[in-house]
């Protein structure tokens, strides 16, 4: 009797440790680092290469559409003290214009730019009908309203499974 | 109206806090006058309740902007569907709307039970009234949907555009039908801790409740997935957002219950489990209600959702901590007779299944929380999304799949070899076939390429496994009564509807399975500023910019369409038009989304942005098999609905197997 007990235990066991291993695993290997732009500007240097989140302000006049290519975008967000250089490929939110408060995901290279792969952009009180219903919609982060993603460098979006 | 609306909130809040406390003396002091007029509060409540929701909604129809709430939700031009639809546009009239549903369910799980269930009755009442006390307090004192403006407005602002389509009429009810739903069998297992009237009686009495707020809340997650599909525009149709994990949570934990209680009802075992997970999917829904209101998890919200945000959390304390105690003090009675015997056997499966359920659910929790346990921890906010989710869920998901074709075939207690053989040898060579099969088609080239493939493996497998079932059932009625094919099938299915009427639910799981696995490896999207004439490739389609339409709709409308020609093979397949509405007072346009459906896959389009030249940038997705998801919906619907078709047979089989267990008390090999 006391076996069979065990047995079952052990099973159980090794699902759930299963189970742990792959969560932890998958924190370590998926999770990005939620900055301010001052946060971020002050310890840079550690960060450089891992998968971050940014938020900031658009800074007024910063916005460049490249010429040629509609979708390439150059801008730069700021908060009190700092201020960081953004090149984003892909459709821009309707609500992305100067002064607007915004999240971007990404990478940040050596040299301090930030390489985009998502660009959110907050929203005005108007819209807190909507979370208030319960309904929070995907690829609406909360106060975001607005989410195109561009699957630009793999190692900085791993490709979305199942 | 509205004063009387607000009154009536009033006495609803004081007559159930009469109840809860008159039901608990009566019952100890034995009082019987005291009893009877307690019985009389569910119901008072309810109308009450009634009163004050009717009350808001004539406010909303009559465009009463003197209240703030229809203020801030309606304006006179929107249609009476959208005006009946605010009243849950916000969180104040979403609470209003919770409590007419909470009482509602209150009042006919009270008229159901007041005569059959006297020894459990006043305690699951009791719960289910100091549940309604804690919303009607929010209502009376927090969140008053009745709240005037001193000198009303001419129109009101108007719901949210992006929430005025006919989803929002059905979406939010089916989620609310869902998670309110739980609350019965909620109450019913507290009121048999503590009574300790621990034997299945309160799990009968509950079965058809979880069963049917499990339908809703499946339903309801499924229409908010639909609802992302066609109207958000982004391509997809689930994100792992917070709330979207909290009403996944739930639903998770509600069908590991469902599973293990029937190992419960036949062998009297895991009897402590299922109490705790019937209390677990309670406070999964109290703890998903207080993600969505308090904003905590996201942080972005205004102070005045915060504070409701900590009534939920406190409120939640309370629960966990009253569960936890009772189950501990109850633990001795919660005994099991019978024990598991052996890894391959039906018990054990079921065991399995909850594991991984709940292995889901809480990978789910700790992402979702894990921004504001790594802040409080480490100090620096870290964040998970989709891909978080999709590594851990995903081999999870596909484990369960598995269990979903082996539990119901294999044996009680023990499975030998010989009955291995006979149950799986024919699933497992239409697996292996089909995996031959699809090998030369399907691209193997990354993660999501490799287990889709192993998905669409086991999805074969488990259809095997269950056809196998309806085609031996089939074949012994058509032997024993004579019965053409289909009338045996559906006897079949009708004389056995729980069991039958799973594994109809398990089919349209496995075309979910399916659908999920097609969309999310093989879909691929594309995206150009496009100018007129100019086309985008993708897979064998061409798809070619035409025209951009500008619209006056209404006074308050505008549109925007962009006139798309999709071409496969040099012929003309589909003219789609994607769009922008305007709408006035709001600067964020909104997107309607043009889809081509198909079962092969799903043509999906975008008009992202325009500029003054007529050029827009237009995003394609081609998503593989999504109808599957839509069709295994409906699929699940269906079963459900025959599960809990009401069933003499059932009862009378019932007590033939308590007498049989009472007499030899040895469990029963199937």
């Amino acid at each position: 009797m006391i076996n069979k007990k065990a047995k079952f235990i052990v099973g159980s066991v090794l699902i759930v440790s299963a189970i742990a291993y792959l969560i932890s695993a998958g924190i370590s290997s998926t999770s990005q680092y939620f900055f301010t732009v001052d946060e971020l500007m002050s310890q840079k240097a550690s960060y450089a290469g891992a998968g971050l989140k940014v938020k900031g302000t658009v800074v007024d006049g910063s916005i460049i559409r490249d010429p040629n290519d509609y979708l390439k975008v150059n801008f730069s967000i700021a908060e009190k003290t700092s201020n960081l250089k953004v090149v984003y490929q892909g459709v821009t939110p309707d609500m992305f214009a100067d002064g607007r408060e915004v999240v971007v995901e990404g990478t940040l290279t050596k040299e301090g730019v930030f390489h985009a792969n998502t660009l959110l952009t907050s929203c005005p009180s108007k819209y807190e009908a909507e979370k208030e219903a319960g309904k929070m919609h995907p690829g609406t982060l909360p106060g975001y309203e607005s989410k195109e993603t561009v699957p630009e460098s793999p190692a900085a979006s791993p490709k979305t499974t199942i | 109206m509205n004063d009387i609306g607000e009154f009536a909130l009033l006495v609803a809040l004081a007559t159930a806090l009469y109840g809860c406390v008159s039901y608990i003396m009566a019952v100890r002091g034995n009082r019987v006058d005291l009893y009877l007029s307690a019985d009389k509060t569910p119901l008072i409540v309810w109308g009450c309740v009634a009163i004050a929701s009717a009350a808001l909604w004539r406010a909303f129809l009559t465009d009463d902007f003197s209240l703030q709430y229809v203020w801030a939700y309606s304006n006179r031009e929107m249609g009476t569907f959208y005006k009946i639809a605010s009243f849950w546009g916000g969180q104040k009239g979403s609470l209003l709307f919770w409590t007419f549903l909470l009482t509602t369910y209150m009042s006919v799980a009270y008229l159901q039970n007041r005569k059959k269930n006297v020894a459990l009755m006043p305690y699951a009442m009791t719960v289910m009234l100091v549940i309604v006390v804690f919303f009607l307090f929010l209502l009376n004192f927090s969140t008053n949907p009745f709240e005037r403006i001193p000198l009303p407005p001419e129109d009101g602002r108007g719901l949210n555009p992006l929430l005025q389509n006919y989803w929002m009429v059905i979406h939010p009810p089916t989620l609310y039908l869902g998670y309110v739903g739980f609350t019965v069998p909620f109450a019913f297992a507290m009121a048999a801790l503590i009574t300790k009237n621990l034997d299945d009686g309160w799990i009968r009495l509950t079965r058809k409740w979880t069963l049917l707020a499990w339908f809703f809340l499946c339903l309801g997650n499924l229409f908010g997935a639909a609802w992302a599909y066609v109207e958000l525009g982004w391509g997809g149709y689930w994100a792992w957002d917070p709330v979207e994990n909290a009403a996944f949570m739930p639903l998770l934990v509600a069908t590991a219950y469902l599973h293990s209680v029937m190992i419960q009802e036949k062998k009297d075992m895991m009897k402590v489990w299922n109490m705790s997970l019937v209390l677990l999917t309670f406070v999964m829904t109290i703890f998903g209600t207080f993600i969505t209101r308090s904003g905590l998890i996201q942080s972005v919200h205004t102070f005045d959702e915060a504070t409701l945000g900590y009534f939920f959390l406190g409120f939640l304390g309370v629960v966990i901590a009253i569960c936890t105690t009772l189950i501990i003090k109850r633990l001795p009675l919660l005994k099991s007779k019978n024990e598991l015997d052996s890894f391959l056997s039906r018990e054990s499966s079921f065991l399995f299944n909850n594991l991984l359920l709940l292995g889901i659910a809480f990978a789910t929790f700790w992402g979702t929380i894990f921004p504001i346990i790594s802040e409080a921890v480490r100090g620096v906010k870290i964040t998970v999304g989709p891909p978080f989710y999709n590594q851990v869920n995903v081999p999870i998901g596909l484990a369960l799949l598995a269990l979903i074709g082996i539990g119901p075939l294999i044996a009680w207690r023990r499975a030998t070899l010989s009955n291995l053989k006979k149950n799986f040898v024919k699933p497992v060579a239409a697996a292996l076939v089909a995996g031959a099969a699809l090998f030369p088609f399907l691209p193997l080239d990354g993660r999501a390429d490799i287990l889709a493939y192993i998905a669409f493996i086991l999805c074969v497998f488990v259809m095997g496994c269950i056809l196998s079932e309806f085609f031996k059932g089939t074949a012994a009625r058509m032997d024993l009564h004579e019965e053409s094919p289909l009338a045996a099938l559906s006897a079949l299915t009708w004389r056995n509807k729980r069991r039958y009427g799973g594994y109809v639910v398990h089919i349209g799981v496995v075309l979910i399975f399916a659908g999920i696995a097609g969309s999310q490896a093989y879909g691929t999207h594309d995206q150009k500023h496009l100018q007129k004439g100019e086309s985008i490739q993708i897979r064998d389609y061409t798809v070619t910019y035409e025209r951009l339409l500008a619209k006056e709709e209404t006074s308050i409308k505008s549109r925007v369409i962009a006139q798309l020609g999709v071409y496969r093979d040099g012929r003309r397949v589909w003219t789609g038009n994607p769009e922008k509405e305007f709408y006035k007072g709001s600067n964020q346009p909104v997107s309607e989304v043009d889809v081509l459906s198909s079962w092969k896959e799903d043509v999906y389009l975008i008009l992202a942005d325009f500029t003054e030249d007529e050029a827009a940038t237009i995003k394609v997705y081609i998503n593989p098999m999504v109808s599957w998801i839509w069709t295994g919906g409906w699929v699940i619907a269906f079963g459900t609905v025959v599960c809990m078709w009401p069933d003499r047979l059932e009862e009378r089989r019932r007590v033939m197997r308590q007498k049989k267990q009472d007499a030899a008390f040895s469990p029963a090999q199937e």
